[in-house]
């Protein structure tokens, strides 16, 4: 028997999502395909922050469900006694709270700027083309290329860390998560100010952070490599997490 | 089947909830798990099918180490807690998620304790059932899974007279000598005549553990009259029908166990029964 990684028991667990939460699901996509219409009624403004920030409020939220199962005693009794790997376990949260929600969101992204443009054109007696913006590139500070690669990237970050919270945290995921993330944000800050200050001594908070900015500018890759590496680390430590996991 | 050596746990630093326990149990046997509330019962059952980690000691589940939650191991387990979880899914539904990840599950099997627990409707939705039907659904796929191991935390509870019968009667019919069945309880009653091996856990321990056979042929359960004296008996009830009495089996007579005393007695006299065995 293959104890990592087993093609059958993952479509197993992935097909118990879907059956489970069937009713969830499609009321959700149904929704956000209406909010998406609702968007793209009135015209074809620019409309791809609003959605960003669609995906990245309503991703975290899903992912910071994932483990939501450990907050009642029984169900996570019932969830760590199935029998699959803490592998395929993960594997499936994260294809589920990541690459599924992405592609959802994009599915009912596009059906609605579809039927918003075609509906607000037959109503309105106009004639706006069907524009896709979530999907073109716009400038960014780093990198001048915000594409969708990009976007799937910071979402994944996004999702990693709040499905870590999800594990790591009993009841009120996304709280503790948020909490945790500004704790560390403040820290960091804290010590990257007093380092500047000690090496340049005494040098401005905003030049502080021009010349942060600037730094990262001139080597966007190795910060992208550093971030995007952030990914698995999230995955690998919310992997252990799971495995001593105790109810 | 199940071997606990030396198993020490605690949920917190301070109170120790199993102490040095030891434990073996054979395959084949109806185990009866007695014991106070807050003895530990359920966190033994935890323990062995791999949801608590112990502090010290090792613990051996069909040839496993549970902790790993190995998927070989957990597909041969199957465990009924006191309390079930919450999920939104259709009998039929469940059968259809849970069933493929048990090698052995039967769903002829399922189908027919379902009709023995009178649930007809594969179609309801499980949390709209009452506590004792859901229990009712968990028992029979439990069942159906014909796993090697089989774990039940107060499976009797919120099971209504006539469903408590058929219970007995269904894990009666469906262990055979490959199959372990371990019940926790502290409604003896309604295990009566079902188990085969019984463990009573006192003060965190393990302070008996014999098969049915055993205890029969050292042990004697009798009604006696109040006059009569008897040198044997090591523990007596009063009641309305006579003196209960657990005596010393001097003569290798046979006597109807009665679970409810045995562990009255071992209770209070835990060295005297203790030292028989």
């Amino acid at each position: 028997m293959n104890t990592t990684l087993d093609i059958n028991r993952l479509s197993l667990l992935l097909r118990r999502f879907f059956i489970e939460n069937k009713q969830r699901e499609l009321t959700f996509w149904g929704i956000a395909t209406v909010v998406f219409t609702l968007m793209h009624l009135a015209g074809p403004q620019e409309k791809s922050i609003s959605v960003e920030m669609f995906l990245y409020i309503s991703g975290f939220i899903f992912a910071a469900r994932t483990f939501k199962i450990f907050n009642y005693t029984p169900g996570g009794m019932h969830y760590l006694l199935i029998p699959a790997t803490h592998f395929e376990k993960l594997t499936t949260a994260i294809l589920l709270s990541t690459f599924y929600y992405f592609v959802m969101i994009l599915i009912s992204y596009s059906l609605g700027t579809i039927l918003g443009t075609t509906i607000g054109n037959f109503f309105f007696e106009s004639n706006n083309p069907i524009l896709f913006s979530l999907f073109s590139s716009h400038a960014d500070i780093y990198s001048n290329s915000h594409s969708l690669l990009n976007k799937f990237m910071f979402f994944a970050e996004i999702q990693s860390v709040f499905m870590l919270g999800s594990i790591y945290f009993k009841g009120n995921a996304i709280g503790k998560t948020w909490l945790t993330i500004t704790a560390v944000g403040i820290i960091i800050a804290i010590i990257q100010v007093s380092l500047m200050k000690i090496l340049w001594n005494g040098m401005h908070f905003a030049e502080t952070f021009n010349y942060q900015a600037g730094y990262l500018a001139g080597s966007s890759i190795k910060a992208k490599v550093f971030v995007y590496l952030l990914i698995p680390f999230f995955w690998t430590v919310s992997y252990f997490r799971l495995k001593e996991k105790q109810v | 089947m199940v071997n606990v050596q030396n198993v020490t746990f605690s949920y917190n630093r301070r109170t120790e909830l199993l102490s040095n326990l030891s434990l073996k149990l054979e395959a084949g046997r109806i185990h009866g798990l007695l014991g106070k509330n807050g003895e530990g019962k359920s966190t033994l059952l935890k323990l062995i099918s791999g949801l608590d980690f112990p502090k010290a000691g090792s613990i051996d589940t069909l040839g496993f180490n549970p902790i790993k939650r190995n998927p070989a191991m957990l597909q041969e387990i199957f465990f009924l807690p006191e309390e079930l979880p919450q999920l939104t899914l259709s009998i039929e539904n469940y059968e259809k998620v849970y069933a493929p990840f048990y090698p052995k599950f039967s769903s002829d099997q399922f189908n027919g304790y379902l009709k023995e627990f009178d649930i007809d409707n594969k179609k309801s939705m499980l949390n709209k059932l009452s506590h004792g039907q859901k229990k009712k659904v968990f028992i029979a796929f439990g069942l159906a899974t014909n796993t090697k191991l089989l774990l039940m935390d107060e499976p009797t509870n919120g099971l209504d007279i006539p469903s408590k019968g058929q219970f007995r009667r269904m894990v009666a019919s469906a262990i055979d000598e490959n199959r372990c069945l371990i019940i926790s309880t502290h409604q003896v009653h309604d295990l009566d005549s079902l188990i085969d091996s019984i463990t009573v856990m006192e003060k965190h321990e393990i302070v008996f553990n014999q098969p049915i056979e055993e205890i029969t042929k050292k042990l004697f359960f009798r009604v006696a009259d109040r006059n009569d004296k008897d040198e044997t008996v090591i523990y007596s009830e009063d009641t309305l029908r006579g003196l209960y009495q657990v005596c010393e089996n001097k003569t290798g007579e046979e006597s109807k166990l009665d679970i409810e005393l045995l562990f009255n007695a071992i209770l209070t006299e835990k060295n005297k029964i203790v030292k028989l065995f």
